[in-house]
């Protein structure tokens, strides 16, 4: 898994490659925390797996996100990464963009 | 745990000659590394002196997939369901329910440390692969 930071209008963008798996999860966790309270998106539709433990990553930065004043959006995903958000219901709980622009612009 | 993924490319390779579409091949890897994680994590807690039994067959119809644990087993019924609302924060119970969700047919055993699931290759009626 790679994760590169940048940032557009000020939003943060985490563009992530590759899968996000229970050996990659600690890593993104890092990344996340180092940006906690900020307007986060997260793109990714560079990742080609994602499994519960990534699943269960992403909803406790969203809880972290929150409770400091954050954002966090997640925007491209795949069909198959998007149907385990919709198996898992969490496609209620996040906010879900096609598009790594359309997160951008809603972040702002 | 990146013995996972190395099982799991093993049992990937193994079914190659099937020439499974992406898909497929997404869900059985899913499963397969989800149980296989349930099975060191929460069966053997961890300890690593302990052995996993991996057993993978197919044919033209089907995958099954059998993982079984050294551990004290559990109880699958009494898993909170992770899709409720007042669940949906928690951090665990979606592998299994990702497996039940994504697999054709999941049976564990009475003792709740071996579990077999089985993906159907071909589309029939009623069929959710």
């Amino acid at each position: 898994m790679e994760a590169k930071l940048f940032e557009q209008d000020g939003v943060t963008i985490l563009q992530v490659t590759g899968e996000i798996n229970i050996s990659t999860s600690p890593d993104l966790r890092k990344v996340f925390e180092k940006n906690a309270g900020k307007k986060l998106v997260v793109d990714l539709a560079k990742v080609n797996y994602i499994d519960s433990s990534g699943l269960a990553t992403l909803v406790e930065m969203l809880k972290k996100m929150k409770s400091q004043g954050g954002s966090l959006g997640l925007a491209g995903m795949s069909e198959k990464v998007k149907s385990l958000f919709e198996i898992t219901k969490l496609d209620k709980l996040f906010l879900v963009y096609n598009t790594q622009a359309e997160a951008v612009s809603r972040a702002k | 745990m990146s013995l996972v993924q190395k099982f799991s490319a093993d049992v990937l390779s193994f079914l190659g000659p099937l020439k499974l579409d992406g898909g497929i091949v997404f869900d059985v890897k899913l499963c397969l590394e989800e149980a296989l994680i349930n099975a060191m994590k929460y069966g053997h807690k961890l300890q690593k002196e302990l052995k996993v039994r991996l057993g993978v067959e197919y044919n033209e119809r089907e995958v099954r997939i059998s993982i079984e644990d050294q551990g004290e087993g559990f109880d699958p019924g009494k898993l909170v369901c992770c899709t409720e609302s007042a669940n949906l924060l928690k951090s665990r119970g979606r592998g299994v329910h990702l497996i039940r969700q994504l697999m054709d047919e999941v049976y564990y055993n009475k003792k709740g440390n071996a579990i077999l699931m089985v993906k159907r290759l071909k589309r029939e009626a009623g069929n959710r692969s």
